[in-house]
């Protein structure tokens, strides 16, 4: 049994915001087999957590618990909480809490754009037009802003009507942080978004996660990645995960550089040494 | 944090409304299952498969409707089979382009699709009337094994498609021939495809009144067809088919059951036997 | 060349696949040609007449096909009205808003359904008569129905029978939609209501609507269970197209003129021949376009064959 390691935050910010997003004791199991044990992490808000770690530890599966979208994959039990400024997702009157809205408020990106059909200005208000029922008026100005942010706007904004399924897989992908940053999220989760790009675009992504940190309201983000120079680059703080006992576990975490430079567990170094993303 | 109340409503109402559809399907289905087995089942005592009709269908058994329909199916089959094969190997193996190959599907989806009336029609000038074959038992299989040709030849290209392209490729690279790869590898791999499309095919043959309605089948006084010309044969549909026109009479009411039980105890056994390569072929396909 | 190896010898299987395809299609062309043969008669001697024509006395040389593409085209929208809601309904219900570790469940609703698809139509005529006429009957009786025989019936009972295939087609056009989009759409904040409208719906469209077309097929070329319920009256051409009134009485489609004694009587005479082959030829005519159309929708254009 693992010891939960709590991210030491007086040490850097005396008055230190709670964490918007923090996880207790999570274990995800299916069967009555552990898929993910004891869980536990906080995230600061406006900082960057970055997950690590071999394929097969369980970040995609730790990052759906996050926005509860692991209530939509089957046979899957949750035990422990997940809480969301404070207020618990899976214990107590958690489960009966309009998920909806909660999805809306923390968005999720994919390792493969996911492109509605329509037309890019469909796709990028999608979830706008229903979880915040914007009016009308307001939706070309929530549209560019989004696009903006996205740093997609130059490209697209004389063809707004264009199929979104004409734009490239580069393009597609920053489609869908402008369709998530159209609802104006706090919680940012990304699931490898860069892993099927080419790096002209991986480069354009990683600069939006900058921006985003430096805005004027931050967004706070989760980034799962396999590549170490993504995560030193963008990462606050890193949790690495690594299969003990057949089950994925976070075996440490801490500040980025920290961590990188001087790694404890045997599971990190092992993963760090191999140079390469396993 | 509280659901905005339309987002909700509209939810709540949407499943609502489906859960409805689904469960008046649910009742409509188990009823008609419900009808058959409670109007039927009472009047399937041994002796009703062993008899022979009388009293134009008042009482005695359906014998000679069983057998003759067995025989049609029979018949259906053996015309079917080879055709199908060779159809379904046109689609697999020896038609090169995509738009090709996809237009023959479409075709044969369209083929299967033909009222069943159209075959009898044709089937009523081709066989009694330009062979002079009277009604013949024949006949009766010819038209079933044409019109079950679509559904065996989609089954089996069905199985052919989803057979994975290593086996293929690991004949030609023993330096197997076309003909060859077909015989010993795709035909063998593809038996299930081909034994489950047959055991469907033959539940829909078995089951069709208007392709035997005019060139093959009568009501009363066929045993077994002895030669060709003239030589009809009961079937069970057939026999439900003409019964049910005159139905008032109460006794021939509990016998048009107990044969309509026997109809759709053979049909479903027929199409049960198919179900668990279907399954482990959904299977695959899933897993692939 | 079709049939020959490189080296120019003949290849068997080759050879006989593409005979015993070449076959296959003759028949079913040959159908169609025999019909058109056959009816030339009745063109000669009516002409389009026969395609506008309102009566039917065969005695009396007059043939119409309209009162019965008329009877046809009732029975069927009503089967379909009552089809497609309620097949499409389930098919959603049972492909998206199940919850997600049902599928066990839904693999045995599958099953189920299709079981009843291969249900023969003269059972379900059967059934119509034995049970679903006086249900009718009864319905009806503030209109004062001669019987319980009625193009209501008719489309009533075909409606039964077609919902297995719309369910079924429907289920199958609802799973080919990646399951990426739901996650995605449901990650954005959308409801399962909202994620089944606006995200897949619009994608299965062509699937549902070859499902929809397909079950037209199938209502538009039974034979059997509407013969039984459906009262065979000839002649039955309303006075207003769009009254409701004759669903409340006995009617006629081309299958249950096709499926009667009086094809039998006109064999020997070429006219009255020539009339029912018509018959068959537009039937043929109609279906084969409506199942292609169908068809066409179902198998997404040139990838997967």
């Amino acid at each position: 049994m693992l010891d939960v390691i709590r991210r030491d935050s007086e040490e850097s910010d005396p008055a230190a915001a709670p964490a918007v997003l923090a996880a207790r004791n999570l274990t995800v199991s299916t069967g009555g087999r552990a898929l993910l044990r004891a869980v536990g992490l906080d995230v600061a808000p406006g900082s960057v957590l970055g997950l690590i770690g071999p394929s097969g530890a369980g970040k995609t599966t730790l990052l759906r618990c996050l926005n509860r979208l692991i209530d939509l994959v089957p046979d899957l039990t949750v035990t422990g909480d997940v809480l969301f400024h404070g207020a618990p997702m899976y214990g107590g009157g958690g489960r009966r809490m309009d998920v909806d809205s909660l999805r809306a408020r923390i968005g999720m990106i994919f390792q493969q754009p996911v492109v509605f059909p329509g037309s890019i200005a469909d796709n990028v208000l999608f979830g706008v037009r229903h979880t915040a029922r914007l009016p009308r008026r307001e939706r070309p100005e929530r549209l560019e802003s989004a696009l903006r942010e996205a740093a997609l706007w130059p490209e697209v904004e004389h063809r707004l009507g264009d199929a979104a399924a004409s734009l490239s897989v580069g393009q597609q992908q920053r489609l869908c942080l402008a369709r998530a940053l159209a609802n104006q999220p706090e919680v940012l989760l990304l699931d490898e978004p860069t892993s099927s790009l080419d790096p002209r675009s991986t480069e354009a992504i990683e600069e939006l996660v900058l921006r985003l940190r430096e805005r004027h309201t931050p967004v706070t983000i989760v980034l799962v990645t396999h590549n170490l120079r993504q995560a030193r680059r963008l990462a606050d703080s890193l949790a690495c995960l690594a299969v003990r006992e057949r089950a994925g576990e976070i075996v440490e975490q801490g500040e980025c550089g920290e961590l990188l430079s001087r790694p404890r567990s045997p599971e990190l170094i092992h993963f760090l040494s191999k140079g390469a993303p396993l | 944090m509280r659901r905005s109340v339309g987002r909700g409503w509209i939810d709540r109402a949407f499943w609502l409304a489906c859960a409805l559809c689904a469960a008046c399907v649910g009742v409509l289905l188990a009823g008609i299952a419900g009808a058959i087995l409670w109007r039927g089942l009472p009047v399937l005592r041994p002796g009703f498969l062993t008899a022979v009709s009388s009293e134009a269908g008042a009482s005695g058994g359906v014998r000679d409707e069983i057998v003759g329909t067995l025989i049609l199916i029979t018949t259906a089959l053996l015309v079917s089979a080879p055709l199908a094969t060779g159809v379904a190997l046109v689609h697999a193996v020896y038609l090169r382009s995509l738009p090709a190959r996809r237009r023959l599907l479409v075709a044969l989806y369209t083929a299967n699709a033909l009222p069943s009336i159209l075959f009898g029609i044709a089937g009523m000038v081709v066989f009694s009337r330009f062979f002079g074959w009277g009604k013949s038992w024949l006949a009766g299989g010819l038209l079933l094994g044409l019109m079950i040709l679509p559904t065996l030849s989609v089954a089996l290209i069905e199985r052919l498609r989803s057979l994975p392209r290593k086996y293929r490729e690991a004949a030609s690279a023993l330096g197997l021939t076309r003909a060859q790869t077909v015989w010993s590898v795709l035909l063998p791999q593809c038996a299930g495809g081909l034994l489950s499309g047959a055991l469907l095919g033959l539940a829909r043959a078995a089951g069709e009144t208007a392709p035997i309605l005019f060139a093959a089948a009568v009501f009363s006084g066929a045993g077994l067809p002895s030669g060709l010309r003239d030589s009809p044969v009961a079937a069970l549909p057939y026999h439900i088919f003409v019964l049910a026109q005159d139905s008032f009479d109460p006794s021939v009411e509990s016998h048009l059951w107990g044969a309509a039980c026997v109809l759709v105890g053979l049909v479903l056994g027929l199409s049960l036997l198919a179900l668990p390569a279907r399954l482990r072929a959904h299977e695959e396909a899933q897993n692939a | 060349m079709i049939g020959r190896r490189w080296d120019g010898r003949l290849e068997m299987t080759a050879v006989f696949s593409w005979g015993f395809t070449s076959l296959a299609v003759a028949t079913f062309l040959g159908m169609l040609v025999l019909f058109a043969a056959q009816s030339l008669p009745l063109w000669r001697h009516a002409g389009a007449g026969f395609l506008s024509g309102t009566t039917w006395f065969f005695r009396a040389g007059q043939f119409g096909v309209l009162p019965m593409v008329y009877g046809t085209a009732i029975v069927s929208a009503v089967a379909l009205l009552f089809a497609t809601p309620l097949g499409i309904g389930a098919a959603i219900f049972t492909a998206e808003l199940l919850p997600r570790g049902a599928r066990r469940t839904r693999l045995a609703v599958k099953t189920a359904v299709e079981l009843l698809a291969g249900i023969p139509s003269v059972v379900y005529g059967l059934l119509g008569v034995l049970l679903l006429r006086d249900f009718v009957l009864r319905l009806l009786a503030p209109w004062d129905p001669l019987s319980g025989d009625t193009l209501l019936t008719g489309g009533l009972l075909l409606g039964i029978m077609v919902l297995p295939t719309i369910i079924s087609l429907s289920d199958d056009a609802l799973g080919g939609i990646a399951g990426s989009q739901r996650l995605a759409a449901r990650a954005l904040g959308l409801t399962r209501a909202e994620t089944v409208l606006k995200v897949i719906l619009p994608q299965a469209l062509p699937g549902l609507a070859s499902a929809v077309l397909l079950g037209l097929g199938r209502a538009l070329g039974e034979t059997i269970a509407v013969f039984l319920v459906i009262g065979r009256q000839d002649n039955q051409w309303p006075e207003r197209l769009l009254s409701l009134r004759p669903l409340t009485e006995a009617g006629q489609t081309l299958t249950s003129k096709l499926g009667g004694s009086e094809t039998f009587l006109a064999l020997d005479d070429p006219l009255h021949w020539g009339a029912i082959t018509g018959l068959a030829l537009v039937l043929y005519a109609g279906v084969a376009l409506v199942s292609w159309i169908g068809a066409r929708l179902a198998l997404p254009g040139g990838g997967r064959a």
